[in-house]
């Protein structure tokens, strides 16, 4: 009775609200997609309009839900029936809706923001906007859904989002490649997610959330429960960029820095994340499934975090830091820190579009990510050297920023749960804290290098200035620095007397109570590999006391294997994608289609000319005779069955 | 009366066409045009006319035809919620023939008294209720494909028009003697009255003339490994003929299969559900992984056609309402977003000339809304959801899941390697560096243009936002066929 202030109730929020969270931006989308590609700014004033309307109804959602502490009101609507296959069109509304409706709408308005200024000139401008509302509304859709079928539906269009978005620049041949790979890896991953959604049909006869948290609660380490619950897996790994599926994310930087920042860090990556979290009890019911997910997103964790050690493009060290902060996300929810790896994506969220923007914010003044023709951009650019650092220390998990507080609960649910697990979360830690210094060393300290100069030849460049003379970038791109740098900083103060946990613990059925949140041990261990990350990337790559070059040498069998991803996207592309299924199985079918199966038609066919020449009387060479012949066998058929049978 | 006045509309404006005098052929399309909105008009009628709650056949007309010895053939025709849906497809996709035909002037006259004709057969075959009479315009649609394809087509046309015929009255063969087998036995050629009869062995095993049916049936589906026709009448048809051929006519078989095989011998099926969920399943696989070796554009979506009609024949192998009617679903699918993908590639070729995906590339600058289309086309063929297929798919998977699991999982695969296709396919033709062997041409401009690719969009999407409406009038008419199952 000590917490009855605190137990959740229903939210009294009208659905419509949250039906118009859906459509403001889809209505924006249309608006652009019909009328408004072609008419300069409209298009990215109406994306602004849109998100700007789903961002303040989402906060309204908030303040509703926090009323209710996280509790959950649900609305479904029937929506067809195919057979025995009934299917629902519902919202759903609770402590982690909420967070995931504000963390979506908030990151999305500041990129639509920023990107009037990023994306000014260029020739898809309202391509561009038409399809980053498409993307919101899409977003939106997933985290508001009731009901696995329907996550599917708008997982699926994050998807193709995501894909349009990679390869806006698609006369890029890089661009095309990066975004076809982003969908088709992303969809092996799908096929799980398909097989949960068939078998939950099948067990259930239900995709209705509630009623699948209900189930999985009632056959503690089922069968059913564990394939279920691995085939969720299998999808979130796709989207969330797991290993073995976490190949297409740093490609997908091919996009334009904006989307990475909205999609490919805050929001789309993290939808895997949430679905994990979505169906918690099922993982719970399920401990081997739980298993997967941890030591998964442990090695996502660490296999990423030594890849972004060696990058030297700008963007790809965000990106492999965005695919290990997913897999210390994973790694969480498989040690049942349910609080701590929603935290986490509420914390990262921000700060990695922060830092995304801040790269993309580097890029417009230098025309490059490539960190080698960079250097001393501090003193040209000092907002987005401040923010950029700010988030930098959020990451790396530097106290009282919000990183420190989300990735010490991660840290420690693991030490609760598993030693190697939080051996190997703390070396991730460490190696955060040396890339994005070694990364912040690199671009924003000593000789500026020239960057990269502008080819005028190129007419899809949209690149104003001048490389050489690097500039500041305009207000319209440091506020949305300014703004997300605010909760880079404080929203881990949200820990504060179990506010966020009390906040999201209202979607799940039932809560077990997993004691304190911190413990100074976990804390001060963890701050300390920070502080030597930075320390270390302070001697190499400031003050040169050691040569990257002689560690390089050294440790080189390992470099080579950073440097070349494990060597997976060769292993798939060439060996398995080339060599195996194209060269091998799929060229063997089509000869054997070619060469057998039509063989036999083209030689019965050949047969038949060979008789039917020798038989010219009856070979006429027109269509007609062929129908009269077929005819005329009928009726003797007919005939000797009617003998054989009299009627 | 109107079942007739729509079948034998468009043969009506093909006597008109062909009446006119020399000097006015170039007005042949208009008479098409005006055929062809005449009957969608009235089968838009008709649909919303349709009385969801009768599961029985509705707009049925029955007069006596010929009599031969104690057999009554009849002038029989009706349509319940499996044909209806696909009256209405056969409607709209006539009119997007028709229309992506203006561009042609060799011969129009000719050539749209054979469009007519063909969608006169179709529509007779979906609205048929007599056995005798579905066969005759089963047989009647041989007549325009062939002449089509081998006159107006391109590439090696005599070979594949002639293939073409040669595999369908070979599967009508073992087809016709399927059917006067049954006749015989229940003394009617009456559709209706033949799915209600419980068939015996009589003169031969029952198993005889199920599979003597599907193999005429399975042939137009088609199913592996009867297809070969398929991509070589596909690649070598002029773009109408290939919009109606994966749009329509491979739905005669499905709509066969369901229609005459299953509900006239269900004990049969249901011997044989294995095999038949298993052809399909292995069709998907097979189809999906040639498609991925294709180098002609129009012959890949030909094999991906391959590998989504078994997905109908899955859904029908499972034997359950979900499955039925996850299949019928994927027909209407299919035919939407194929007749869509092989428009927009029909007007690709018109203005490149080629076919060929290693000399296309980097198109999407210079025909931004030829690739928009085509793009769309591509997402719906892979499933995306809030498009028909979508919907198809995953109601035929559910369906068919339960009984074979194994099936289900290895078509889903299939899932993954159509991405594949699709996506690579996209890469190569109209993303990349901007080829100037292009530079001159120019995109879609036409109204007839825009009316087809827009009209067919709109219905992929209608579909997959709101199946509802289709699912509501198949259910009925799936439900009474399982009624047959179950007993």
């Amino acid at each position: 009775m000590l917490f009855l202030a605190s137990e959740p109730t229903t939210p009294t929020i009208a659905q419509e609200i949250l039906w118009a969270i859906l459509i403001c931006p889809l209505v924006a989308w249309g608006l652009i997609a019909v009328y408004f590609r072609k008419i300069g700014p409209v298009a990215g004033y109406l994306a602004i309009a849109g998100i700007g309307a789903a961002c303040v109804l989402s906060y309204v959602t908030l303040f509703n839900v926090m009323d209710a502490n996280g509790g959950v009101a649900q609305f479904t609507h029937e929506w067809f029936t195919a057979g025995s296959l009934e299917v629902n069109l519902g919202v759903r509304v609770d402590g982690l809706t909420a967070v995931m409706l504000v963390v979506v709408t908030t990151v999305a308005l500041l990129v639509q923001i920023y990107s009037q200024g990023y994306m000014s000139g260029d020739p898809g401008y309202g391509r561009y906007f038409a399809h980053m509302c498409l993307f919101t509304t899409s977003m939106l859709g997933l985290v508001l859904a009731d009901n696995l079928f329907q996550m599917f539906i708008f997982w699926e269009l994050v998807g193709l989002c995501s894909y349009l978005l990679i390869g806006f620049w698609f006369h890029k041949p890089s661009a095309a490649a990066a975004a076809k790979k982003a969908f088709i890896v992303t969809r092996i991953g799908d096929l799980g997610l398909l097989a949960a959604v068939l078998l939950i049909w099948n067990e259930l006869g239900s995709f209705d959330v509630a009623a699948i948290q209900e189930w999985a609660h009632d056959e503690p380490d089922g069968a059913i429960v564990t394939l279920f619950a691995l085939g969720i897996f299998a999808g979130a790994a796709g989207k969330s960029a797991q290993f073995p599926l976490h190949v297409w994310l740093p490609d997908a930087m091919e996009g334009p820095t904006p989307v990475s920042a909205l999609i490919h860090a805050a929001t789309m990556v993290a939808a895997g994340v949430y679905l994990v979290a979505r169906f918690f009890p099922v993982f719970e019911s399920s401990h081997d499934a739980a298993q997967v997910v941890a030591w998964i997103g442990a090695i996502t964790a660490l296999i990423a975090a030594t890849i972004a050690l060696v990058q030297t493009d700008f963007k790809r060290v965000l990106a492999y830091s965005t695919v290990s902060q997913l897999g210390y996300m994973m790694l969480a929810l498989g040690t049942f820190g349910y609080v701590a790896a929603i935290f986490h994506l509420f914390t990262h969220a921000f700060f990695k579009a922060l830092l995304f923007l801040g790269s993309g914010s580097v890029n417009h003044a230098t025309n490059t990510f490539d960190m080698r023709q960079m250097g001393g951009l501090k003193k040209h650019m000092p907002w987005t050297y401040w923010t950029f650092l700010i988030g930098s220390l959020s990451l790396a998990g530097i106290f009282p920023l919000a990183g420190f507080w989300s990735k010490d609960e991660i840290l420690l649910d693991a030490w609760r749960h598993d030693k190697a697990l939080w051996v190997i979360g703390l070396s991730v830690a460490f190696m955060t804290a040396f890339y994005m210094f070694r990364a912040i060393f690199l671009t924003f300290h000593g000789e500026y290098k020239g960057g990269q100069p502008v080819d005028h030849h190129d007419e899809d460049s949209h690149f104003h200035g001048d490389p050489a003379h690097p500039h500041e970038s305009p207000w319209v791109m440091r506020g949305p620095l300014v703004v997300l740098s605010l909760p880079a900083i404080a929203a881990g103060w949200l820990a504060y007397d179990h506010i966020f946990k009390d906040f999201v613990n209202g979607a799940l059925p039932e809560v077990h109570a997993h004691g304190s949140s911190f413990e100074i041990g976990i804390a001060i261990s963890s701050s300390i590999v920070a502080v030597a990350g930075i320390g270390a990337a302070y001697a190499i790559y400031m003050k040169k006391w050691v040569s990257s070059e002689s560690i390089r040498a050294t440790f080189a069998p390992l470099a080579i294997t950073f440097e070349n991803k494990y060597f997976l996207d060769r292993l798939y592309e060439d060996v398995f994608v080339v060599r195996i299924l194209q060269r091998g199985w799929n060229r063997l079918l089509e000869l054997n289609d070619k060469y057998i199966v039509d063989g036999v038609v083209n030689g019965t066919g050949r047969v038949a000319r060979e008789a039917s020449t020798r038989l010219k009387v009856v070979q006429t060479g027109q269509l007609q005779s062929y129908g009269l012949g077929v005819a005329a066998g009928v009726i003797i058929l007919a005939l000797a069955v009617f003998t054989a049978n009299p009627l | 009366m109107e079942l007739t006045i729509l079948i034998f509309l468009p043969a009506v404006a093909a006597g008109i066409i062909l009446l006119l005098p020399q000097s006015m052929e170039q007005n042949a399309k208009w008479v098409a045009l005006g055929a062809s909105l005449a009957i969608l008009a009235l089968s838009i009628q008709m649909f919303f006319a349709f009385d969801l709650n009768d599961p029985g056949y509705q707009f049925v007309e029955r007069h006596d035809w010929v009599e031969i010895g104690s057999f009554n053939l009849q002038y029989h025709l009706g349509v319940d919620g499996l044909s209806m849906p696909l009256v209405v497809l056969t409607t709209c996709l006539t009119l997007a023939a028709v229309l992506v035909s203006f561009s042609v002037t060799m011969r129009p006259r000719a050539y749209y008294a054979c469009l007519m004709v063909l969608s006169c057969s179709v529509l007779g075959v979906f609205a048929a209720l007599d056995f005798m009479l579905f066969f005759l315009f089963w047989e009647l649609e041989l007549f325009p494909m062939y002449l089509l394809i081998s006159v107006w087509g391109s590439g090696r046309k005599e070979y594949s028009a002639t293939k073409f015929v040669l595999y369908t009255i070979a599967g009508s063969a073992f087809m016709i003697l399927g059917i006067f087998v049954l006749a015989f036995d229940a003394n009617t050629f009456d559709i209706v009255e033949l799915g209600q009869s419980d068939f015996q062995d009589t003169l031969i095993p029952l198993g005889w003339v199920f599979a003597l049916l599907f193999i005429g049936f399975a042939v137009k589906l088609p199913i592996v490994p009867l297809h070969t026709w398929l991509p070589d009448a596909h690649s070598d048809a002029p773009t109408a003929v290939s919009v109606m051929l994966a749009g329509v006519l491979l739905k005669m078989g499905g709509y066969g299969i369901i229609r005459m095989c299953v509900t006239m011998m269900p004990g049969v099926a249901e011997d044989w559900d294995v095999w038949l969920a298993g052809i399909g399943a292995f069709s998907v696989l097979y189809g999906a992984f040639i498609t991925l070796r294709q180098t002609d554009v129009k012959r890949l979506v030909a094999y991906s056609s391959v590998s989504h009609m078994g997905l109908v024949l899955l859904g029908i192998g499972a034997l359950g309402e979900t499955g039925l009617v996850g299949a019928t679903y994927q027909m209407l699918a299919h035919g939407l977003i194929t007749g869509m993908m092989f428009v927009m590639i029909g007007l690709m070729y018109e203005r490149t000339h080629t076919r060929e995906i290693a000399r296309l590339g980097g198109l999407a600058r210079q025909m931004p809304l030829i690739t928009t289309g085509l793009v769309f086309a591509g997402f719906g063929s892979l499933g995306l959801p809030a498009l028909a297929g979508f919907i198809a798919e995953i109601t035929v998977f559910i369906g068919a899941f339960d009984k074979f699991e194994w099936a289900v999982l290895a078509s889903i695969f299939g899932v993954v390697l159509s991405a594949g296709y699709v996506l690579w396919t996209l890469q190569r033709v109209v993303f990349g560096p901007v080829k100037h062997d292009w530079d001159g041409v120019t995109d879609q401009h036409h109204w007839w243009e825009h009316t087809v690719v827009i009209g067919l969009a709109a219905l992929v999407v209608l579909l997959g936002v709101y199946p509802a409406i289709m699912t509501d009038m198949i259910n009925p008419a799936i439900d009474t066929i399982m009624l047959r199952i179950d007993s």
